[in-house]
């Protein structure tokens, strides 16, 4: 397990120290057709509970379906422009990366200034000119895609909320462009077969989609190279298809890694195989760095049913299927190729939500508004600060990140099970030999009579024993107060003993036991039963 | 002709008996099974209320027991549960002493032979069984209580002297078998007095949170001074009744045992809280997350399966009135709302099924800790009030702690947990416990019973207007 390193490190420069009351500042996105926010009236309220000031600028959730008014009910202040907005802010959130201002006819990067903190996607390693031009203007910078993948840091991870959207919309958007239905159907009409799905790729996005497509009704299949997430696909009710191969896909930080040739080559056949039955082809696959692996060639979309889709989740990343056109919906052959590239700006009030959840959860680790520091000495926040007071800090130095292990060997167990082994075999012997010299000895010397209760009491304990355990452990204090009750039956003892003669000890004795084994029976049986009447369904 | 009645009177309340502990198996059962007892044992008085005399005396002692029994088992609260039962256990122990002493002052049957050096033998260990058993049960009481420390008090060389003790018991028994008259009674009561600062001395070494497993073990010492009674008195009704509350209680020390990790030899020899707070768990270090009521309605609010797990600290707290109400509130929501019970949670086998059925939860959603454990992966949210050691996750995990091995609730496998906590403390096995520190733990720090009823005020707050609505 992970623990959070303590937070009021001291290490962190001077620089870093701000004053109370920090202003975080909402501009309206900028890229076109870009309808997410990075923050809903819902999460401005938890920054102020940081105790942030949040400055929102007008029409900035406009395509998320949130007003001005919602923002200042939620205690907002809304900005007339952007570069007021720039210039007011000690913090500033955004969803896309800094483009080119359409109305400003400027740069947003331009719009950073030192000793302001820039929190957005950044892709460091596909725009290298923006990181440079970001470091220039001598800000820090935390890029929402570097957020590393460690449990301690999901809370933060805006890629898989992103993902999880983009794979419920690939869905979706699927369902909408094929023209039939999902579920399987027995009507007067006729039967309707239910829609095969294929998902390749089973991250956060392959996952979402196919529990979508599954609760739509469909028949799911899965692939992925790496053999873990099997019981992942299993649990949401898809078939795994599996390759019988001896490789494992896993690599660092719960990505995949390239496969080997011979491995491409049997999936390739799988999928080409697959590409003739199933009704639609949801891909997802990625590897970190690389341009996305081509699984879908123009052949296999070729063999496929007229009718049928195919989604390109990697479509930005060049594509996972050879016609993908990323940004836009072709039809080829007749079956269609969805490339869209703004699946989660598709459903911009739930992923604005999500992704500005994260950065509440970012900006709560950075100390809120009171210590709020960019501690280099924690890895999450080291990891997803690309620029740190004008210094390009990107990449970050390499950290072991553990893919989750497939079988975590402990030292300790093996010795733990050597000590029943090693357990002497006088130990083993040692109680069948006492009973055996205790019955031996009663044998020889007990009279009859103690004999047959001794017969008595032993079966009535095996009795007790196989009767006990069928017990409920809901019922076991009643089970105690009963059996203090009836353990009350030493009453015929005194009850025997007391005689007609008050005075004699006897009488007194067995009197005052009558008394205490009375209180056993009316107290165990009436409290039992007073318990036993609670119980109900 | 009359004996033979009586005899066959006390089979039937022998059957009864078994059939009433039968009947325990299931909650749809247990109240007959608790009628079978009643009416087993209304047969067995009857029968010997045939045979026996002096009535007036009979007829007071009887009278007076049942008075003070029926008063204190309609007032004893829910949470004072183990102290009844402890004190009833020593009542069958003091009783046990007393039959012993009279039947050595007059023995019910002629004896000769080595009838008579068994039937010494018989009272010997039946009052040695007897007093140990009051004493001990006596102490068990005092510490539930808080009269004395309910921490390990530990004499210095304590098992020289506990050893001694038994040593001097053992030689005893010598001299008694053939004395005759007063010298063998002084020596029984010395015998008495040995053993009973033996029964105190041992269950004063125990610490509190062993209670559980002392009640148990002393509820089975009881059945067996029954037992000792009926070897004595030649009743088999006594050997049976008392073999059969034997077994139950020794079942029951054993679960609470599995449930620790730890074997009765080690309970005994005391003091889990003082040998574990010396020991080497790794110290913890990191940032638990607090949060607030209003956030843990809105957690509440969002989820759909929630699971809570209660400890004594709830009882404590007497927060589980209100957990109750959260409970019904939610489900009436359509919320899947369940309790994972931990085999040691409560101060006495069973003890939290009681106090939640006595707040009105009922019992078929109240789960046994095996079977909860596969779902908590499944569920979003699981509520800790007042456990701390039965949901501590380095039992599983952390070899070297000394709770290793220790089944616990698996709750950190759920989405999010929240643990109502008075402060960062450890329980009572003084073990750190790791989950506090886990990402999705949220801390609700302060009285159980005032964030208890902070977040049911909230979510009735919440849900007040649906039913307005209903009535317009």
């Amino acid at each position: 397990m992970t623990i959070a390193a303590p937070k009021d490190n001291s290490v962190a420069a001077p620089l870093d120290a701000a004053p109370l009351g920090l202003k975080v500042g909402i501009p309206k996105e900028v890229f076109a057709g870009e309808q997410r926010v990075a923050a809903t009236p819902d999460t401005a309220k938890k920054l102020q509970k940081l105790g942030f000031e949040v400055l929102v600028e007008t029409q900035a959730g406009a395509g998320a379906s949130f007003t001005d008014s919602a923002y200042e009910a939620a205690g907002c202040t809304v900005v007339a422009d952007a570069i007021s907005l720039w210039e007011a802010a000690d913090v500033v959130l955004k969803v896309r990366s800094p483009q080119h201002h359409p109305t400003l006819d400027r740069h947003e990067a331009t719009l950073l200034k030192p000793e302001q903190t820039l929190v957005s996607f950044i892709w460091p390693a596909q725009n290298p000119e923006l990181l440079e031009q970001l470091a220039h203007q001598g800000g820090t910078v935390l890029a929402m895609d570097s957020v590393p993948r460690i449990s301690r840091a999901q809370k933060l991870d805006a890629l898989s909320s992103m993902a999880n959207i983009g794979g419920y919309r690939a869905v979706i958007e699927a369902a909408s462009h094929f023209g039939r239905c999902f579920t399987g159907q027995i009507t007067a009409a006729g039967k309707m077969p239910p829609a095969k799905v294929m998902v390749i790729g089973v991250g956060v996005a392959g996952l979402a989609a196919i529990g979508a497509a599954k609760s739509l009704g469909a028949i799911v299949k899965a692939f992925d190279t790496r053999l873990v997430v099997k019981e992942q696909v299993q649990s949401l009710g898809a078939e795994f298809l599996e390759l019988h191969f001896e490789e494992d896909g896993s690599g660092e930080g719960g990505y995949a890694k390239v496969m080997s040739p011979a491995f491409i080559a049997a999936e390739m056949a799988l999928f080409a195989q697959q590409a003739k039955d199933v009704d639609i082809i949801i891909t997802t696959a990625l590897i970190p760095g690389k341009p996305a692996p081509l699984l879908i060639t123009q052949e296999m979309v070729e063999s496929m049913k007229p009718g049928s889709v195919v989604v390109d989740l990697a479509a930005e990343q060049g594509g996972n299927c050879e016609v993908t056109e990323p940004g836009q919906v072709i039809s080829h052959n007749g079956v269609t190729i969805i490339g869209l590239t703004d699946l989660p700006s598709r459903m911009a009030s739930q992923a604005s939500q999500l992704y500005g959840n994260n950065l509440v959860h970012l900006l709560s680790d950075l100390g809120g508004a009171e210590n709020f520091t960019v501690n280099m000495e924690d890895q999450v926040i080291r990891a997803t600060t690309v620029i740190h007071n004008g210094q390009v800090t990107w990449p970050p130095p390499k950290v072991e990140a553990p893919a989750p292990s497939v079988s975590p060997t402990s030292p300790t167990s093996p010795t733990a099970e050597e000590i029943p082994a090693a357990k002497p075999w006088f130990s083993q012997l040692l109680w069948p030999v006492l009973i055996g010299l205790a019955c031996v000895a009663i044998g020889l010397w007990a009279p009859a009579s103690f004999m047959t209760h001794l017969t008595v009491f032993v079966l009535a304990s095996f009795l007790g024993w196989k009767v006990i355990w069928d017990v409920s452990p809901s019922l076991h204090t009643p089970l105690m107060s009963v059996t203090n009750a009836i353990s009350g039956i030493i009453i015929i003892g005194g009850m025997l003993q007391i005689s007609n003669n008050i005075a004699s000890p006897m009488t007194i004795l067995g009197a005052i036991a009558l008394f205490l084994g009375t209180v056993n029976i009316a107290g165990g049986f009436m409290v039992s039963q007073r318990m036993l009447n609670m119980f109900h369904k | 002709m009359e004996n033979n009645l009586v005899t066959t009177a006390y089979i039937v309340a022998s059957a009864l008996f078994i059939l009433s502990l039968a009947g325990l198996s299931q909650p749809e059962t247990a109240k007959r099974g608790n009628l079978l007892g009643i009416l087993g044992m209304a047969i067995a008085f009857g029968a010997t209320a045939l045979i026996c005399q002096g009535y007036p005396v009979q007829i007071g002692s009887i009278g007076l027991g049942v008075l003070v029994g029926v008063l204190a088992a309609a007032r004893v609260a829910m949470t004072d549960m183990p102290e009844m039962v402890a004190l009833l256990n020593s009542f069958v122990g003091l009783a046990a002493v007393l039959v012993g002493f009279a039947e050595y002052l007059q023995p019910s049957a002629a004896l000769t032979g080595t009838d008579i050096t068994v039937h010494r033998v018989e009272i010997y260990i039946g009052v040695f069984i007897g007093i140990v058993t009051f004493t001990g049960s006596m102490i068990a009481v005092a510490k539930l209580r808080g009269w004395v420390p309910s921490r390990a008090v530990l004499l210095p060389a304590r098992h020289v002297f506990t050893l001694g003790m038994l040593g001097a018991i053992a030689v005893l028994v010598a001299p008694f078998l053939t004395a005759t008259g007063s010298p063998g009674m002084w020596i029984l009561a010395a015998m008495t007095a040995i053993a009973g600062i033996f029964g105190i001395v041992i269950v004063m070494a125990i610490g509190g949170a062993d209670m559980a497993v002392v009640i148990s073990l002393l509820n089975s010492y009881s059945g067996l001074a029954s037992a000792a009674a009926g070897f004595m008195l030649n009743n088999d009704l006594l050997i049976i009744t008392g073999a059969l509350v034997g077994s139950s209680g020794a079942i029951l020390s054993y679960i609470m045992c599995k449930g620790m990790n730890r074997s009765f030899v080690n309970v005994l020899l005391g003091g889990f809280g003082e040998t574990a707070s010396s020991g080497k768990a790794a110290a913890l270090e990191g940032s638990a997350t607090s949060t607030t009521t209003g956030e843990v309605v809105e957690l509440l609010a969002n989820a759909q399966s929630v699971v809570i797990v209660p400890g004594y600290g709830m009882a404590v707290a007497q927060a589980q009135h209100p957990v109750a109400e959260i409970t019904r509130l939610l489900r009436a929501q359509g919320k899947q709302v369940r309790f994972g019970i931990h085999p040691v949670a409560g101060r006495m086998p069973g003890h939290m099924n009681v106090l939640l059925a006595e707040a009105n939860v009922p019992y078929d959603i109240v789960l046994e800790m095996d079977e909860i454990n596969d779902d908590l992966s499944h569920t979003d949210v699981v509520l800790v009030v007042g456990a701390n050691d039965t949901v501590n996750p380095s039992a599983k995990n952390d070899p070297t702690s000394p709770i290793a091995g220790m089944p616990v609730m698996e709750v950190w496998e759920a989405d999010t947990v929240v643990v109502l906590k008075r402060g960062m403390s450890s329980g009572y096995a003084g073990v750190e416990n790791p989950l506090f520190f886990n990402d999705n733990t949220l801390m609700l720090f302060g009285d159980a019973k005032t964030n208890v009823n902070g977040i049911l005020a909230q979510l009735s707050a919440s849900t007040a207007p649906t039913p307005a609505l209903a009535a317009a």
